[in-house]
């Protein structure tokens, strides 16, 4: 029963969408695409609709597959676990709502409504759309994305924070790991060797984390050896400027001021370095 | 022995890693300085083939556009050392530039068809703006500066003496009109100036984020707008430069020349193409 909320759905019957979806068994396996019809209640989601395609895993030729394997996890676009490629835009699978993504009424076939699900580019596939996200939480270690207060003793209250400075940051702490930036972004490329990682692009959601412990009043401990990552090979110079990180952002982070932000302490910390650096 | 493994000095890191900051920084400042405001110069100089016709004191000669320009022409070449000027202010940093951005543009691929945002068309036409150019400064220096005329159809020679005809003739292609592959090179002119103007407006406006002078969104916009404004002026002064010389007559203008010359020397240089010698009435 559609009632007057921000989220209703745009149609109130169940129609049939069709649903194509990039299989791969494992890592280095081929790729295929299955094609499933489901039945989509209205207010439907895109989780929802590969619940029931894992129940009912027969293609649209009436051949019977394994069950499509996906993450997901708070289904409230706050893990972003269930990010994937959805028509072929990166976004989480779980506020995908059907009626938004595919409100053609007409019955699967051509010209009907058809939604694609392919896995992230950027990231090494471990099955079906289920990717290895290992490389983001390595970046996120190399410019150590933390406050460091561990300890064997009390460190004492923490520094008073203005609510300026507070909600300034708090847009940049709202980052959910889910890797819309780089997928999206034409400089982050995917690499599936661990031991290039530590030279390449470490893209807009790890500089934005950087900027925001080295904002911290604690944080900015790390400060310099956080811009010494930043300034090496794979660090915010790497950035094209094409900004669709901040447009593809579902938490709308402000992406590409954290991007100038990076360049200026950068800038600022070669000068420092060059003067009184050894 | 085991243990020399472990002694061995810890492998040094490629060249271009090692000097990442340095390199990464000098491509963009010499994109700015020394290219970026020789380009808004150069511009300025080649465009007074059009503006110059305003100048009511060179509109006496007959063609003030002619005029100005052969006066911009004799000021450069007056110019002290201007070899070592042209080879550390112009050549080797455009070489740098563009060896390091063509490799820099290989680092990425672009994805305009899935995120066809407007700043994403931006980067992909930097990158292609950068390839295009690098070809079409080649082809201009040499053809233009080096004398390598086996390119230039009817193959002109250009002449610091005669500077206007001779271009001119360079770009129409022969001396009496306008040819097919004159044509073509003054096509070709026109793409890779608007081009290399764009490359400019907006490598101006990725480096103030680069280096970090526009951080927020509303100063990345106003930076926008400044770049934008520059671009437009330059791109007017770029086409009005072409057009104005691909629409030259080279044989009028070499009059223009010729008659400036005698007021100056008694006996005029012939150092232009057989081609470009004028018909004295």
């Amino acid at each position: 029963m559609p009632t007057a909320t921000p989220n209703a759905p745009t149609s109130s019957r169940s129609r049939t969408v069709r649903f194509a979806i990039v299989r791969c068994d494992g890592p280095g396996k081929p790729e295929r695409t299955e094609l499933f019809d489901v039945p989509v209640e209205p207010g439907a989601n895109i989780i929802s609709c590969l619940q029931w395609i894992a129940a009912n895993p027969v293609t649209i030729e009436g051949v019977r597959t394994t069950p499509p394997t996906w993450d997901s996890g708070c289904l409230e676009e706050v893990c972003g676990s269930c990010t994937m490629n959805i028509n072929g835009r990166v976004r989480q699978a779980c506020s995908a709502l059907i009626d938004a993504v595919s409100p053609s009424t007409t019955p699967p076939g051509p010209g009907g409504a058809t939604i694609t699900l392919e896995p992230m580019r950027k990231f090494p596939v471990v099955r079906d759309l289920c990717v290895d996200r290992a490389r983001f939480f390595r970046n996120l270690e190399r410019i150590k994305a933390w406050v460091p207060v561990d300890g064997t003793y009390s460190l004492g209250a923490g520094p008073t924070e203005s609510p300026d400075h507070q909600a300034t940051r708090y847009a940049l702490s709202t980052c959910m790991t889910c890797g819309c930036c780089l997928e999206a972004c034409p400089q982050f490329l995917r690499e599936d060797k661990p031991e290039a990682w530590d030279t390449s692009f470490v893209g807009a959601a790890v500089i934005s984390q950087a900027v925001l412990f080295n904002d911290h009043p604690t944080g900015a401990t790390l400060k310099p050896q956080r811009l010494d990552v930043l300034s090496g090979p794979g660090g915010v110079n790497d950035c094209g400027n094409s900004q669709n990180c901040v447009k593809v952002c579902p938490k709308e982070i402000p992406l590409t001021e954290s991007i100038g932000a990076a360049g200026r302490q950068v800038t600022v910390h070669a000068v420092k370095k060059f003067f009184s650096g050894r | 022995m085991s243990e020399t493994a472990h002694e061995a000095p810890a492998k040094q890191q490629p060249f271009m890693q090692r000097h990442h900051f340095l390199l990464r920084r000098l491509h963009s400042l010499t994109g700015v300085m020394p290219i970026g405001v020789f380009l808004i110069n150069h511009l300025l100089t080649n465009s007074s083939v059009v503006w110059g016709m305003i100048d009511p004191k060179a509109g006496k000669t007959g063609h003030g556009g002619v005029a100005t320009f052969q006066h911009e022409v004799d000021f450069i070449h007056s110019l002290p050392y201007l070899i070592i000027i042209e080879i550390f202010g112009l050549w080797l940093p455009i070489a740098f530039h563009s060896v390091l951005g063509v490799y820099y543009a290989t680092t990425g691929r672009a994805n305009n068809a899935r995120y066809p945002f407007q700043d994403n068309w931006r980067y992909t036409l930097q990158r292609v703006s950068g390839y295009v150019g690098v070809l079409f400064i080649f082809y201009h220096v040499a053809t233009l500066r080096w004398g390598w005329t086996f390119l230039v159809p009817g193959g002109t020679r250009w002449s610091a003496e005669y500077a206007a005809s001779t271009l001119a003739q360079t770009l129409r292609g022969h001396a009496s009109g306008l040819t097919l592959a004159g044509v073509g090179v003054s096509l070709f002119y026109m793409a890779g100036v608007s081009l290399l103007v764009f490359h400019l407006a907006n490598g101006l406006w990725t480096a103030a984020i680069t280096w970090g002078l526009t951080v927020s969104r509303q100063a990345q916009r106003r930076w926008g707008y400044a770049c934008a404004g520059l671009g437009a002026a330059l791109m007017a002064m770029a086409w009005s430069a072409v057009i104005g010389f691909a629409t030259l007559d080279p044989v009028r203008a070499r009059l223009v020349e010729e008659s400036l010359r005698s007021a100056h020397r008694a006996e005029p240089a012939l150092t232009a193409a057989p081609d470009a010698a004028p018909r004295r009435p």
